[in-house]
């Protein structure tokens, strides 16, 4: 519980992963998917170095000073993420992607579908930046 | 719990601190603050007490505190929000490195879960 006013503090971490990946829609012709996807929709796929970034809610606890252990946080993402992403084909490789377009903005909600688990703080939002360009966040429903 | 961090000669960060103020342009400058104003502050509240400092020994603010990124920022808050006096404090935003980092800001309104 947490009245008005009061001052909330969150964890930010960031990690890096490099995956290929092809955007494709089964739900478009080949032409409207190079229409709409361009390079993106290569046959062969491509890649990109990701990053992510995780953030944390929760009261810092006052024997330790810190809202989740960061060795623990480190662990789990990268049991829960990097190890099923890091250097894979995302359509290939992780199952969510054989039904849904692996885009970022698709990235964010798997990611954080993923690491919402993480039992010592509340998952806040899941931030990944595709290039240095473009970057999608996802907060949850 | 700490590992590397538990060091008992310590180590230390080159911490970057990023400061968010948010209120209504002033009509006559066009600022919310005036950010001379808020480099003074800055550089009066956080630079003197902490920059090349040992923070568990030499800032009083942090006495009986682990300073973690989490406690360090929440310092900064609290030196921070009474002297903003135009505008108000949004978010204090402190990196430890370029890969950690822990935001403090006042609890929105949607938030609130009572």
């Amino acid at each position: 519980m947490r009245a008005r006013g009061e001052v909330k503090i969150e964890l930010g971490r960031r990690y890096r992963f490099a995956a290929s990946h092809r955007l494709h829609s089964p739900a478009l012709s080949d032409e409207e998917n190079v229409r709409l996807y361009g390079k993106c929709n290569n046959p062969l796929g491509h890649g990109h170095n990701y990053m992510v970034e995780i953030c944390v809610s929760g009261n810092v606890d006052p024997a330790t000073g810190m809202i989740a252990n960061l060795a623990d946080l480190d662990g789990f993402v990268e049991r829960e993420v990097l190890d099923a992403f890091d250097h894979r084909s995302l359509n290939d490789e992780v199952p969510a992607f054989r039904s849904e377009v692996p885009t970022t903005e698709n990235l964010c909600r798997e990611i954080f579908r993923r690491v919402r688990a993480f039992p010592q703080a509340k998952l806040e939002r899941v931030r990944v930046e595709e290039t240095s360009n473009n970057s999608f966040e996802y907060a949850g429903e | 719990m700490f590992g590397k961090c538990n060091n008992p000669h310590g180590h230390g960060h080159n911490y970057t601190l990023e400061v968010t103020v948010a209120g209504e342009p002033d009509p006559v400058t066009g600022m919310v603050l005036d950010l001379s104003e808020l480099k003074k502050i800055l550089e009066r509240e956080v630079m003197q007490r902490m920059d090349h400092r040992h923070l568990n020994y030499e800032v009083p603010e942090l006495a009986g505190l682990i300073p973690t990124c989490e406690n360090v920022a929440r310092v900064i808050w609290n030196l921070l929000e009474p002297k903003i006096a135009q505008g108000r404090l949004h978010r204090v935003r402190l990196y430890e490195s370029a890969d950690l980092f822990a935001d403090c800001y006042k609890e929105r309104s949607n938030d609130v879960k009572m």
